[in-house]
């Protein structure tokens, strides 16, 4: 079974509104973004909104393209890019955060996101842990994913958190035993 | 003690201005207390002047008429540069739901020439304000800001006559209103004399926090009479949907107080 259709059964077999920890090893990254994006959001009707720390948006844009994924539904926050001080034009579905340590406005995007794309539920997904990690301490970045789960949870939206096994420690490990309700391991089995 | 004895010894619940910020009505547990005087205080920048229109277009928006006072940004700049709110209808305006009035008009119109008001032009503007809540039948009022009036008012004597014969002349209207107040960024009290915010039935305050060189702006409830109330410091954002606010994130790591 490839890494798209594992990840896409696992993720449907949930109950709704789930907060998920999906731990995968990097090689798998991509693959685990299409199932997410492409296969059960598309199946469930959601609107996407991607957060990430960990490349900019138009990275993941680009690659999006290149697997033929619309971006109708999908919208990013993107907190990595302004950090670098790269020149990249600015996409229209991305809004930016200054840096990932602004860990209080990167609830308001999703907030603000969430209430501009009103009409679908919603789909959260962090990417990811172990980026957010290397620029916050436990204690914030705790504080911070229990908040948003469970604001989230009140909106009857889906929270996946990306943590990639290679980078986990084992604060990280604590943390979303804390805060998600089922953890999804990416085996990636032939 | 029995349900109904306990009942007999509440206050009867007040009724609420929502003010149609969520973040703000679920702070003050449902919203203003219908009638109260509310400074709105902070240093520039920090989103007061957005945080006062959008309780007034949402008012509007509700049935409620709202005014708008402007003492230091003529109207016609304060629009071209009012946050695009996806939720704002210029009919509100149109239609005389929504009132922006110039306070240097009012002076005009007065006569109030004087660079300083005794106790007599107090009382000429207080006049003049109660006749235009009644005349437009306004419910929910700004004047942003109060600074610039009290400035002119020099004693605190005269501004704590001025806020208080201002806020009375509201409430006994049932006019809900927001006094913004203007205070530097270094500044350890609500308001430039020290005296608004204890006439006050409210206090809400804006500023900026530093935490390891990021600037987030903030919203805090100090005080609010008749409501039980959130008293934590909370971070906002101005957005074309709104004013939006989340809990400050502790996370044992704030490192330099600021706002």
């Amino acid at each position: 079974m490839s890494v798209t259709s594992e990840v896409g059964e696992k993720l449907e077999a949930l109950p709704e509104a789930a907060a998920i920890a999906l731990r995968m090893k990097a090689e798998h990254y991509f693959d685990a973004i299409r199932a997410i994006l492409d296969v059960f959001a598309n199946k469930k009707s959601l609107d996407s909104i991607y957060v990430t720390s960990t490349i900019p948006s138009t990275s993941i844009i680009n690659a999006l393209d290149v697997l033929e994924i619309k971006l109708d539904h999908i919208w990013f926050v993107d907190c990595i890019s302004q950090i670098m001080m790269s020149p990249a034009q600015k996409h229209g579905h991305s809004i930016y955060v200054e840096s990932p340590t602004m860990l209080d406005n990167l609830m308001l995007k999703v907030e603000y996101l969430i209430r501009k794309t009103s009409d679908r539920k919603n789909l959260v997904i962090i990417d990811s842990i172990n980026s957010l990690a290397i620029h916050n301490n436990t204690k914030i970045l705790s504080e911070f994913l229990h908040i948003l789960v469970n604001n989230l949870r009140a909106k009857e939206a889906y929270t996946i958190i990306f943590s990639m096994v290679e980078y986990e420690t084992e604060d990280i490990r604590n943390m979303l035993n804390l805060v998600s309700d089922e953890l999804v391991e990416v085996e990636g089995k032939a | 003690m029995a349900p109904r004895e306990r009942e007999q010894d509440e206050p009867p619940e007040r009724d609420r201005c929502i003010t149609g910020i969520d973040g703000l009505d679920n702070i003050l547990n449902g919203g203003i207390p219908r009638g109260n005087t509310v400074l709105v205080t902070g240093s520039v920048g920090t989103g007061k002047t957005s945080l006062c229109l959008e309780f007034l277009v949402h008012g509007s928006m509700a049935g409620e008429n709202s005014l708008y006072i402007s003492a230091t940004e003529a109207t016609a700049k304060l629009l071209s540069n009012i946050i695009p709110y996806d939720f704002f209808d210029r009919k509100l305006v149109r239609d005389g739901r929504l009132v922006f009035i110039d306070l240097p008009v009012i002076y005009d119109k007065l006569g109030l020439e004087k660079l300083e008001f005794e106790f007599e032009e107090v009382n000429i503007l207080i006049t003049a304000l109660a006749n235009i809540v009644d005349e437009l039948d306004i419910r929910r009022l700004c004047i942003d800001s109060i600074t610039s009036v009290c400035y002119r008012l020099k004693t605190q004597e005269n501004i704590r006559d001025f806020i208080l014969k201002l806020g009375s002349m509201l409430s006994s209207r049932g006019c809900t209103s927001l006094l913004v107040s203007e205070i530097s960024p270094a500044e350890e009290r609500y308001s430039l004399y020290g005296v608004e915010e204890a006439i006050a039935d409210g206090v809400i305050v804006t500023g900026n926090l530093e935490r390891r060189g990021d600037l987030l702006r903030t919203l805090q409830v100090v005080k609010m009479r008749g409501t039980m109330h959130s008293r934590a410091k909370y971070v906002l954002d101005l957005t074309s949907v709104g004013v939006l606010l989340v809990p400050l994130l502790k996370g044992g790591s704030v490192a330099a107080p600021g706002g």
